[in-house]
């Protein structure tokens, strides 16, 4: 195995919570609680949970949008979390982010023609005449008319405006897109012609991508791996074919029997959760899923379980499963 | 029996740039007891045509231009207001996407549900409180006798929508017409309220439509589809009409173009190219042939009408015999 593109140990995420202006913090939202995870160059890493999960704080949290609490975030081995803003900005050309409202991710006062030439003038490279040849080639990778450079976001509609975010993430040559909610906010046919664009690049420039979405179908179809992220942890992580072939942990069991089936004779075999998500500012005791789990035990609500290796490449957070 | 018939229904728009048709020609019977799915893209009109079916047209913008909306032999479409008042949350009731924006955030769960059951029977105020009460209990919230005095924000997502849920069944409609129940629910929460929508329909035998663009959804809930694109309806049959030998390049092209947990990993999609037309700028003929792979040139002249293929089976293609 080569060495990973991006490794993360042990990453903690809290936000204190204050009761007054002045009081200082006595709660923690624990958005993400203790997460590690690798990406390897060209792969696909999906991360699905649902809301509240700290998916998106995890991606904010790995390109250093956020300042962790606690942690290491290595990117081909070295420290991003101590680094100050300065000695950062050579990683941010390789780490970038695509976010789920294209709306509210692109300035809406700058033409697109402004928005895609911005990565370059920050990081100081060419002059404004190879600035604009490399804006119109952006355009052209991702399938806009050279013409949009001269235009502004809102002529634009939800799936052309995620191409330009698109090519807003790729104008540095990154080697890892953290993709959040690419495309949820848009319709079925866009979703797909979005999701070929991804994976075309991918292809293309050799890409790495962080995946996160809630829709299991889609992060299927486009990871290597998938990790399943519950209350600020993974609670499960393998192949992309294996996770929904032989899903270990009762939440992801239960996640992928909700999903509802295009085709009017599958019966489904639903597990149905009870209840809602807990707050992460007091997850349950133990693990930290056994409130709404099916089978959970006694000892469930006592003994936090760790996440160990079920089987070859596969790993689950389940005291069922690792006491067998 | 049919409950509900739909019949050529246009519905209209002034906007600064002109009179625009969100609704062009929908028509559809529901019998009572069915559920009906109508299923399309962002601006297809499918939320246009369950705002017109209620009365809720945003005023003085929208109107309904022609048609006929006929609920149990009578022409709503030409119902006065307060015609419509009695039968709108009595008779045919309506379940929102956005149970946040749905709810009033400054009145208790109780007081909105009572309200409902003030408007529209006489009882007591004691017994609209037990009335409101079971309802919250028959959707499945917890300790309903103290969820009446809190306030929506004290909710979470899921709880809210069984609250709109209650709201909208309170008065045992004959007809739910729901938006969108589930689009803003995590997979989990949806799963919950789909069954619960289910076991409700079962126990009190309400027709419903169900409004989505979630071919999932669709295939799971409904009887009968219809699927919209650019304001007019493109292809309706029974799901398994629909889901099993479609017709129309469109609806054949949202099936392929979803990814689904048996398709192989990392495979290009199926895509329909392009995007929808603006409803300013409607292609004249066919108004999908832009988008259409199977488009020849008297697609771009010649306006299909629908065409029945069977008793349940309509398209709107000029070539569907040949695809």
């Amino acid at each position: 195995m080569t060495a990973p593109l991006l490794e993360v140990n042990d990453l903690k995420m809290h936000f204190p919570i204050k009761s007054g202006l002045f009081s200082r913090a006595k709660t923690f939202n624990r958005a993400v609680d203790g997460v590690s995870l690798s990406i390897q160059p060209g792969e696909t890493v999906g991360l699905v949970g649902e809301s509240g999960c700290g998916k998106s704080t995890l991606g904010r949290c790995i390109a250093r949008l956020y300042q962790p609490t606690e942690g290491r975030v290595y990117f081909k081995g070295d420290d991003l979390v101590h680094l100050s803003h300065k000695a950062l900005l050579p990683y941010r050309q390789n780490i970038q982010m695509i976010f789920q409202d294209p709306m509210e991710s692109l300035n809406a006062r700058h033409t697109v023609g402004e928005i895609l030439e911005e990565p370059f003038i920050i990081h100081g490279i060419g002059d404004a005449q190879s600035r604009r040849r490399s804006v119109a080639k952006l355009l052209d990778t991702v399938g806009l008319p050279s013409r949009s450079a001269t235009r502004y976001p809102f002529e634009f509609s939800g799936g052309q405006r995620q191409r330009i975010g698109i090519a807003r993430a790729i104008a540095l040559n990154p080697e890892l897109i953290i993709c959040d909610e690419p495309v949820s906010a848009l319709d079925v046919s866009i979703q797909s012609q979005i999701l070929n664009l991804l994976m075309d690049l991918q292809q293309e420039y050799n890409l790495a991508y962080l995946f996160i979405a809630h829709d299991l179908a889609v992060v299927k179809h486009i990871s290597d791996r998938v990790l399943i992220m519950y209350l600020g942890q993974i609670v499960e992580s393998a192949a992309s074919e294996t996770i929904y072939q032989s899903p270990l942990h009762p939440y992801t069991q239960s996640l992928i029997s909700a999903i509802p089936i295009p085709d009017p004779h599958r019966k489904t075999n639903r597990i149905l959760l009870q209840g809602d998500v807990p707050s992460p500012i007091a997850p349950p005791s133990g693990c930290r899923f056994h409130t709404r789990c099916p089978v959970a035990e006694p000892r469930c609500s006592e003994t936090a379980p760790s996440l160990l290796e079920a089987e070859t490449q596969h790993d689950a957070r389940c005291l069922l499963i690792n006491s067998q | 029996m049919t409950l509900l018939s739909v019949r050529e229904l246009v519905t209209e728009f002034s906007t600064d740039e002109g009179t625009v048709r969100a609704v062009d020609g929908v028509s559809f019977d529901l019998p009572t007891g069915g559920t009906l799915g109508i299923v399309g893209e962002s601006g297809c009109g499918k939320s246009v045509t369950a705002l017109s079916i209620m009365g809720l047209l945003p005023q003085p913008n929208g109107r309904i231009a022609s048609g006929e909306v006929v609920y149990q032999g009578e022409n709503l479409a030409m119902a006065s207001e307060v015609r419509r008042q009695a039968i709108r949350g009595a008779e045919v009731s309506m379940i929102f996407q956005e149970p946040m924006t749905a709810l009033n955030p400054v009145h208790t769960i109780g007081r909105q549900l009572t309200e409902v059951v003030a408007l529209h029977t006489n009882q007591s105020a004691a017994e609209q409180i037990s009335t409101a009460t079971d309802m919250l209990a028959r959707v499945g919230i917890p300790e309903p006798a103290i969820r009446m005095t809190e306030y929506p924000h004290q909710l979470s997502g899921g709880m809210r929508q069984r609250v709109v849920i209650a709201i909208a069944l309170i008065c045992q409609p004959n007809l739910v017409i729901a938006d969108e129940p589930t689009t803003a629910l995590d997979v989990t929460i949806q799963a919950q309220i789909l069954e619960l929508i289910r076991t409700l329909q079962n126990d009190t035998g309400m027709a419903m439509i169900m409004i989505t663009h979630d071919l999932g959804v669709i295939a799971e809930t409904c009887e009968q589809v219809v699927v919209m694109y650019a304001g007019q309806v493109v292809e309706q049959g029974t799901v398994f009409d629909i889901f099993d030998s479609p017709k129309h390049p469109y609806t054949r092209g949202l099936l392929a173009s979803i990814p689904t947990l048996d398709n192989q990993p990392k495979a290009p999609l199926e895509i329909i190219p392009g995007m929808v037309p603006s409803l300013h700028e409607l292609p004249k003929a066919c108004r999908f042939a832009n988008r259409c792979t199977f488009a020849e040139a008297r697609c771009e002249i010649e306006a299909p009408p629908i065409e029945v293929l069977s008793s349940s089976h309509q398209v709107r293609c000029l070539k569907w015999a040949q695809l």
